[in-house]
């Protein structure tokens, strides 16, 4: 027995120590790196039924990942446009929806991390029932307010803004607010628990030497939060851009999420692999966009989840 | 100091603005499930019916989401605590160099996108499926067991880092100090470092709940034979959505409403004991007459909770008593009152249009093609593009029977129902 492990029967007991040892084991390689393997592996092979898998035709192929930028074989086109502009799409949108969330939350998380006082509680409070309550019906919502005959359309349309009804829907503008209603806690709290540590002296004496308030965030606040801020972005991003149920239900009819391709693939095609490769180009982009910016922004993958 | 109350304005506009931002949807929903027409909207108000909340109870694919959602959520908490304990503790005394790597590797579930664990979870279980020779129905592969451990796959995570977050605060003499006393290792786990991590625990449970109870995007792929609650409202919702879902929706508002008072009542009671207790004199604490400050006083939370009870149980009550009928006879009449005055409206337009082309034709026969260019009496008649003009030209009085099912006010009037007047 390894050095390293009999010290840590040492310190932990047998009995309870190979049963934490099995549990992490079990979670961090069969709950998360096989299966994450196990897909990869999977979108490299051909979609075959049942009995033929492992047979002489399961072989290692490309083809997956070829349909997705070159389309289908002998297709019209040069490259899957369709497909290749919902991908596109999707990260533009989820890349916007990130920013607007947080422009909308850091003032927000500001104001809650340095006031003093009984209403902070009450507005924390209001601000987690949201997220208590299903994705499902907080998109249903949102379906509510921006249908055609919905509350927005009957106000819009009673003030005179609009003379028919404006199609929120169709526009993807429901889309686009159901996914920053969506993550809104996801953005606060990492921002909120970074700027209540910081020392309000510290924008007090920024303030006294006279800096204005725009440089007080700039120079003092901002900094500081970026743990936090960074923090809350990759979690809105990889959440939006992995959203499924806000695009299913507020989507309009002809714009689709990648995501829902990659549901399409499964539950419609049942190609497998097809989807596997789908699956594997999104959490590939996506963690490769979020280390690339988080080495733009010079911040650690310690500091997420903090 | 104008400045000042100016930037103090600003904050509570955004205030105001941000939450009616995250609180008017869930309002504007609640408020659809008690009114009477088909569509969930909230205006224009028609009547007050709590038939919802009843076509809800009876809607049996509801209650059985339900029973699926909650058995998911206990093996997720058993299985997402334990594994998130587990976790944690391991973190306090893995090999500093291989530290990074592995709070990495159990801190990524968070990132990664639901869509894609549920799919490997799919993919994998099934691998493990065949290679373990078993059939297409086996236990690896029914709905409960891959959602319960595609769930647990990322909700152990949420668990971890609240774990975590208490475990710091662990003294580690403790258990040392245990184990010298000739305690055994699990005895020191039981007595000690359990009672201390209980109210994380507890937290790390209703968050893994609350999770697995509300997670679409990794059930969606695992779900099987067992469609949790979130799965059975997306097909709804996706295909059509009525009030009930604006009901049960109501219901889930209230039960959090109720449970966030209770606890910061709760909180809130405690602190203003300890606030007692600290002021009182020894005698008082002694002779056990400290008077504690009432259950009520200078809790707001307190007293919210019992107003929403009072309500609850004062809406509960006229529920039972009370029936929409009257007054949704009263709005069915107004309706067909108005659709046949549009009726009217559009026979004597007709009527007038009909002697005006008779006129027409009379005067010059050769220019007939001159009718096309008529303005269509449909565009204004709030109709819509329902009629066109072809049937128009026709001329005849015949059609009018069949117009009300054009009408675009659905099938509440039956034809037979105007054809008497």
């Amino acid at each position: 027995m390894p050095r390293f492990l009999r010290e840590y029967f040492n310190r932990n007991g047998v009995g309870l120590g190979s049963v934490m040892l099995g549990l992490v084991l079990f979670w961090t390689i069969g709950l998360i790196i096989l299966p994450q393997l196990s897909m990869l592996d999977f979108s490299f092979r051909p979609n075959l039924p049942p009995p033929e898998i492992g047979g002489p035709k399961d072989v290692y192929t490309l083809e997956n990942y070829k349909y997705l930028i070159f389309g289908p074989e002998g297709g019209s086109q040069d490259y899957n446009a369709v497909d290749l502009k919902v991908f596109y799409r999707t990260l533009i949108a989820a890349i916007l929806v990130t920013l607007f969330n947080l422009m909308l939350c850091y003032p927000i998380a500001y104001y809650l991390a340095q006031t003093k006082g009984n209403h902070i509680r009450i507005l924390a409070l209001m601000l987690i029932i949201p997220y208590w309550i299903n994705e499902i019906l907080r998109a249903f919502a949102l379906r509510i307010i921006f249908g055609e005959t919905g509350v927005l359309n009957n106000l819009l349309v009673g003030a005179g803004v609009f003379d028919t009804p404006f199609d929120f829907i169709r526009n993807d503008i429901a889309l686009y607010a159901g996914l920053g209603y969506a993550y809104i806690l996801l953005m606060i709290f990492p921002i909120y628990n970074v700027i209540e540590s910081l020392d309000r002296n510290q924008i007090e004496a920024a303030r006294d030497m006279g800096a204005s308030w725009t440089r007080i965030h700039r120079r003092v606040v901002i900094p500081y939060a970026k743990p936090g801020i960074s923090s809350g972005c990759t979690m809105v991003f990889m959440l939006s851009a992995g959203a499924l149920a806000a695009p299913q239900i507020l989507g309009g009819p002809s714009s689709l999420w990648f995501t829902q391709l990659i549901y399409q693939q499964f539950n419609d095609n049942s190609d497998w692999p097809q989807g596997a490769a789908y699956a594997v180009v999104l959490l590939v982009t996506c963690i490769l966009l979020v280390l690339a910016l988080m080495r733009v922004f010079k911040v650690n993958m310690g500091d997420i989840g903090k | 100091m104008k400045n000042f109350s100016l930037m103090r304005i600003s904050i509570w506009v955004y205030l105001a603005l941000f939450f009616a931002y995250l609180l008017g949807p869930l309002v504007i929903m609640s408020v659809t499930a008690f009114n009477s027409p088909g569509f969930p909207r909230a205006a224009p108000w028609e009547c007050l019916t709590f038939e919802w909340f009843s076509a809800l109870f009876q809607d049996e694919r509801i209650l059985n989401g339900i029973k699926n959602s909650v058995l998911v959520g206990i093996g997720t908490v058993i299985l997402s605590v334990a594994m998130g304990l587990a976790g944690a503790l391991m973190l306090t005394q893995i090999w500093p160099k291989l530290r990074a790597t592995y709070y990495t590797i159990i801190i990524a579930p968070i990132l990664v996108p639901g869509v894609v664990i549920g799919i490997s979870t799919l993919v994998f279980w099934d691998r493990v499926n065949r290679m373990l020779g078993l059939d297409a129905d086996s236990f690896l592969s029914s709905g409960l067991f891959l959602t319960v451990i595609g769930q647990s796959t990322f909700i152990a995570s949420y668990c971890m880092l609240v774990l975590v977050a208490r475990l710091q605060r662990y003294d580690n003499a403790l258990t040392e100090a245990a184990l010298d006393l000739g305690a055994s290792h699990a005895q020191t786990f039981r007595k000690v470092l359990l009672p201390f991590m209980r109210p994380a625990i507890a937290s790390a449970a209703v968050l893994a709940f609350l999770a697995s109870f509300e997670n679409y995007n990794t059930t969606t792929f695992t779900f099987g034979e067992y469609p949790t609650l979130t799965i059975e409202l997306a097909q709804k919702v996706r295909y059509g959505i009525t009030p009930a879902i604006s009901a049960l929706a109501f219901i889930i508002v209230l039960l959090t409403v109720f449970a966030a008072l209770f606890n910061e009542a709760k909180i809130r009671r405690q602190e203003l004991v300890a606030a007692a207790r600290k002021t009182a004199t020894v005698e008082e604490l002694e002779t056990g007459k400290l008077r504690l400050p009432g259950f009520l006083s200078s809790n707001t939370a307190a007293v919210l909770l019992v107003v929403v009870a009072m309500a609850t149980i004062a809406v509960v009550g006229t529920a039972t008593v009370y029936s929409p009928a009257q007054c949704i006879a009263d709005v069915k009449e107004t309706k067909r009152l108005e659709t046949e005055l549009r009726i009217q409206e559009l026979l004597q337009r007709r009527a007038d249009e009909a002697a005006r082309r008779a006129a027409e034709e009379g005067e010059q026969s050769d220019q007939a093609p001159a009718t096309d260019a008529t303005p269509k009496p449909s565009n204004d008649s709030g109709f819509g593009n329902v009629f066109n003009p072809g049937t128009l030209q026709d001329g005849g009085t015949e059609t009018p029977e069949e117009e009300p099912e054009n009408s675009g006010s659905g099938g509440v009037f039956d034809p037979g129902n105007l054809q008497s007047n």
